[in-house]
């Protein structure tokens, strides 16, 4: 985060602050102090922590799948024609579809449980990765695909050894996109209704019910700092990987 | 210093590394067709270093592509050591003009890629990366991304790479038209101490006439698209050569020889794009 950044966020808290302790703000605009408190108060009962576990496990095991499967099928799309285009008209009629609206269906199936939620994430995620892999494949030098043939290599082993790493930059930003629409869904999924009565969209719900102001602001405090935690995690662990691509980008052409 | 006749195989009695006989190739796109090769016949003794210039567009990047497998020939047969070639293979390394190194691995990873497919283990598969390495001067360098090399850094990646897997005939297409004019004098005798310490066979593709004599045993001319072989020049100066052997006159009349053969060519190449007669 840059200095400016961090400077307009404490600028904006501070105003907020200063605005609802001079009682200028309506009762459930509760003050950042109090949403702090909330939050500590949460975190030291516990509640915090299972609320966010669930809430946690529910959106990463709903983006593994649906990663995994889009980044599978389309890397297997870009290396396969007639995969594609099998593939490419199906994602075409589905892909505009707010995945929301499968909601419904999936409780239907599988009733207000971890399972609809999961499938409902991994419906999510799977887009951005499907079409990432797929582009990332297709922009892949074919003077790589000739040198790998040059040196003796199989169709398989120039796709798992060329074309995957090959893609891997737009994986990437496929999965940042994926990752976070897994944080806005499991949320949404939770306002819906929670089986176990778990998640942070589930305590946003209740502590809306029940006119407690601050402990909603604590639930949203707390899937913005997962989804933060998350996509920071992502970048480090894209930095590492894809070290020779970011020195491309860093360095001039010498 | 002589000029021979194409199709004239230059070498009687053994039979030679490369053998490329009535070679052609007319790509069709649409309704259009365009003839780049017509009835090419080479032959490259084993050791032999041959340089191939012609005006731009002949057709002597498609003659390595083909030579290197990787597009099919219209009419025309190619062997190496006796077996026909019908598809990329090991046999003949390739480095291309743009170098198609993998950014995603250190140099050292790039040298060793090919020796993977081998299955090679991988004590093997270090000593071999490093001994290449060390003779193109980067063994310092080996766990750099290719991104953070010079130029001339990353075609010495290349050349280490295509060494390491021990190819019979490196194909290299303009491997320094890139580079600039002091770095493209260093990597010609570099290159020259490498083919002479490993004795591979080699066939250079450049539109530098000064880098097609200083390095080759033997200039192949082409004539202008559809590419033919127009003439051959022996270039039969002593090895090693050094840098100096460009002020030299015996080098100046190759150079100057094989300059009014490409001329002619590019000047017909150029009237025929302008619709001259």
């Amino acid at each position: 985060m840059t200095r400016e950044a961090a400077g307009l966020l404490v600028g904006l808290l501070a105003l907020w602050q200063v605005l609802a302790t001079g009682g200028a703000l309506p009762g459930y605009l509760s003050s950042p102090a109090d949403v702090v408190r909330e939050v500590v108060a949460l975190a030291r009962t516990g509640e915090l922590g299972v609320h966010s576990a669930v809430s946690l496990y529910r959106s990463l095991a709903g983006f593994a799948l649906g990663a995994g499967l889009g980044i599978g099928l389309g890397l297997l799309a870009g290396a396969v024609r007639p995969v594609a285009g099998f593939t490419e008209p199906l994602v075409s009629l589905a892909y505009p579809v707010p995945k929301v609206a499968f909601l419904p269906v999936l409780m239907v199936w599988f009733g207000i449980s971890d399972t609809s939620k999961i499938l409902l994430i991994a419906l999510s995620c799977f887009f951005p990765c499907y079409i990432a892999a797929l582009y990332g494949v297709r922009a892949v030098d074919p003077l790589w695909i000739w040198a790998a043939q040059n040196m003796g290599a199989s169709p398989a082993r120039i796709f798992v050894r060329v074309l995957v790493p090959g893609a891997a930059v737009h994986i990437f930003s496929g999965l940042r996109v994926a990752l976070a629409l897994a944080f806005i869904l499991v949320l949404a999924s939770e306002l819906v209704g929670s089986s176990n009565r778990l998640g942070l969209g589930f305590l946003l719900v209740s502590a809306d019910a029940t006119g407690h102001s601050a402990l909603m602001f604590a639930a949203l405090v707390a899937i913005a700092a997962l989804g933060f935690g998350a996509d920071r995690l992502l970048s480090r662990l894209r930095r590492r990987l894809l070290a020779g691509y970011l020195l491309a980008e860093e360095t001039p052409r010498g | 210093m002589s000029v021979e006749p194409s199709r004239v195989p230059s070498l009687a009695g053994a039979s030679p590394l490369v053998d490329v006989r009535g070679l052609s190739k007319v790509f069709v796109r649409g309704a259009r067709r365009v003839a780049a090769l017509e009835d090419l016949s080479l032959q490259v003794a084993g050791g032999e270093f041959v340089t191939i210039v012609g005006p731009s567009g002949c057709g002597k990047s498609t003659f390595l592509h083909l030579l290197g497998g990787f597009v099919p020939p219209t009419t025309g047969v190619m062997r190496i050591a006796g077996r026909e070639v019908t598809g990329p293979g090991p046999d003949r390394g390739v480095m291309f003009q743009e170098l198609a190194l993998f950014p995603w691995r250190t140099v050292l990873g790039n040298v060793t890629w090919g020796l993977e497919v081998q299955g090679r283990p991988r004590a093997e598969r270090l000593a071999i990366a490093e001994r290449y390495l060390a003779l193109v001067g980067l063994l310092a360098f080996k766990d750099a991304f290719p991104a953070e090399l010079s130029g001339g850094m990353k075609q010495r990646v290349a050349l280490a790479r295509v060494l390491a897997f021990d190819p019979a005939v490196l194909l290299m297409d303009e491997p320094f038209g890139a580079l600039d004019a002091q770095t493209r004098e260093l990597m010609q005798e570099e290159l020259q101490r490498i083919w002479l310490e490993t004795g591979k066979t080699v066939l250079f593709v450049t539109h530098d006439v000064e880098e097609a004599v200083y390095l080759g045993d033997r200039v192949v001319v082409f004539s202008a698209r559809p590419g033919r072989i127009k003439a051959e020049v022996s270039v039969r100066l002593p090895r090693p050569r050094r840098l100096e052997v460009k002020k030299s006159q015996a080098f100046l009349d190759r150079r100057n020889q094989v300059w009014d053969l490409l001329r002619a060519e590019v000047l017909k190449f150029r009237d025929e794009a302008e619709g001259a007669p």
